[in-house]
């Protein structure tokens, strides 16, 4: 298991992790690299995820 | 036995309510079934025949006396193991949950309690939802009925499982990457993943909050519209609830498809993956099916199905990690393996990458939308493979990806797996129908009509039957 994987591990608070569960978190994020691969970083600065309220479920 | 074992909930509702069948009698008959056979199948967890068999007799009062619930009273049925029943512990199928009894029911238990159904027990799930069939847990992984030595699909695996096995006509299971469908398609059987917010989530253990969805698994199209009707409708309690009119969701089981825009999504089994021989050939036959009873077929595109997973992926990863980041630092040793694996890949997600996907996923909801305003209903793959070997890990890891449901965590749309056939290894094939919000009695409809012409529902496993 490599030092900077451990140092990671630590910086996450996860500090708890035996070796076993190192190699496994290595796995994870490699994995989760995959599918960051294809996030687009070009989308349009006004496309936004609206907080919206409602007069009805504020009343109720 | 297997009358009893395999009688649908519309069937077995019409007999309770005329008493030409006790419930208590039936509670009986698939308690010994499950007692005798659940050894082979692991579909339950805990079974409560003390609570099953005082249910029971209570329907069997209350019919006698003339008040009569509706459809569900004296149907039994299960539970996922992550639904709330107060006074009965929810595991997750999870070492780090045992002990924990429930002190409330969960929305949805509440709702089939009221209703009169009779509850048998808890059913296996991979841990918390999430990872696949793991031996390194308290319980044993659920197996598939038409071959024990195959995966169930999951992570609602015992329900799948336990109706593809005979042991009761109804259950509940979750879904936020697939898994009531993946299960459907394995087993052979037939589950609803709601439109997002249709059913309540409240008391349900939570893997991630803005893809979670709750839905019924049947044997059948009509008992799972007749489940839907149950737990469907608003509840304050669930801050993603919908507040949206129930309609009668057999309201249009008999209406065939004439004249309905069908579409087919061919990109995801077809190029974007290319699925089974097999699979691909049920879908195709369904295809030519509908346009032979008179719907127009007509192929649409959304984005890739990569970029659906990636999305989905990235959200799932984060939300698991927000529910779940105390115990992975406190108690990673107590996860199984396959459960810690997938919860760690959230750790080191950025707060930015999240927000990324999640205004990515708006992109891809309205895409899809796009695309759906061209057809009333669209068809295409759930699984791209049939079951492989449960203790096969190269195949589970393989195929574990190779699926279509996930789209529609993202978009929030109703889908809805049937069986459409068996490979030449005697395991069931599936195919998906997807509608747009809130169309589920449209799903019903096209469902039902496959289902008259093909009877695929009517066969059931060797030596179970």
């Amino acid at each position: 298991m490599t030092q900077s994987l451990r140092d990671q591990a630590r910086a996450l608070g996860l500090d708890r992790l035996a070796d076993e569960h190192l190699a496994q978190l290595e796995r994870a994020l490699a994995a989760m690299a995959r599918h960051l691969e294809r996030l687009p970083r070009d989308l349009p600065p006004a496309q936004e995820m609206a907080l919206i309220f409602r007069a009805k479920g504020a009343a109720e | 036995m297997s009358e009893l074992a395999f009688l649908g909930l519309a069937e077995a509702s019409d007999l309770l309510r005329r008493r030409r069948l006790s419930p208590v009698e039936y509670a009986k008959a698939l308690l010994a079934r499950i007692e005798r056979l659940d050894r082979r199948y692991h579909a339950f967890i805990a079974l409560a025949p003390e609570r099953a068999l005082a249910a029971a007799r209570q329907a069997e009062a209350e019919i006698a006396a003339g008040r009569w619930r509706g459809p569900f009273h004296g149907v039994p049925y299960a539970l996922k193991d992550i639904i709330d029943v107060a006074g009965l512990p929810t595991t997750a199928h999870s070492k780090l949950l045992i002990g924990a009894v429930a002190t409330a029911d969960a929305a949805v238990a509440a709702r089939l309690a009221a209703a009169g159904g009779v509850l048998l027990g808890k059913l296996s799930t991979h841990e918390f939802a999430i990872g696949g069939p793991s031996f390194d847990l308290p319980w044993p992984p659920a197996r598939n009925p038409w071959n024990p030595d195959h995966f169930p699909g999951g992570s609602s695996s015992g329900s799948g499982a336990g109706l593809a096995a005979g042991f009761f006509p109804a259950a509940l299971g979750s879904d936020t990457g697939g898994s009531i469908r993946n299960p459907a398609s394995q087993c052979g059987i037939t589950g609803l993943k709601p439109t997002y917010g249709r059913v309540s989530r409240r008391g349900v253990l939570p893997l991630a909050f803005s893809l979670d969805h709750v839905g019924p698994m049947t044997r059948t199209v009509r008992d799972n519209a007749l489940l839907l009707q149950i737990v469907a409708g608003h509840d304050p309690g669930d801050p993603a609830s919908a507040d949206e009119a129930v309609p009668d969701y057999a309201a249009a089981l008999g209406q065939g498809v004439k004249g309905l825009r069908i579409g087919v999504i061919r990109h995801f089994y077809a190029t974007d993956m290319a699925g089974d021989g097999e699979m691909v050939a049920a879908i195709e036959a369904a295809l030519r099916l509908f346009s032979e009873d008179g719907a127009e077929i007509r192929e649409i595109t959304l984005p890739p199905l990569q970029d659906f997973s990636a999305c989905g992926q990235i959200i799932l990863a984060a939300e698991a990690y927000a529910v779940h980041e105390r115990w992975l630092k406190e108690r990673p040793q107590d996860y199984g393996v396959r459960g810690r694996e997938r919860l760690l890949a959230g750790a080191s997600l950025r707060a930015a990458d999240y927000l990324q996907a999640v205004r990515w996923r708006l992109k891809l909801r309205d895409a899809a939308a796009a695309a759906f305003r061209e057809v009333d209903v669209a068809v295409t793959a759930s699984s791209l493979d049939p079951a492989c070997r449960i203790d096969d890990d190269e195949a589970l890891a393989r195929t574990y990806w190779r699926q279509a449901r996930m789209p529609f965590n993202v978009t929030g749309q109703p889908a809805l797996v049937i069986p459409a056939g068996f490979a030449k290894s005697g395991l069931p094939l599936s195919l998906q129908l997807v509608g747009r919000p809130f169309s589920e009695p449209m799903l019903y409809r096209v469902a039902a009509a496959y289902e008259a012409a093909t009877q695929w529902t009517r066969r059931h496993p060797a030596g179970l039957a």
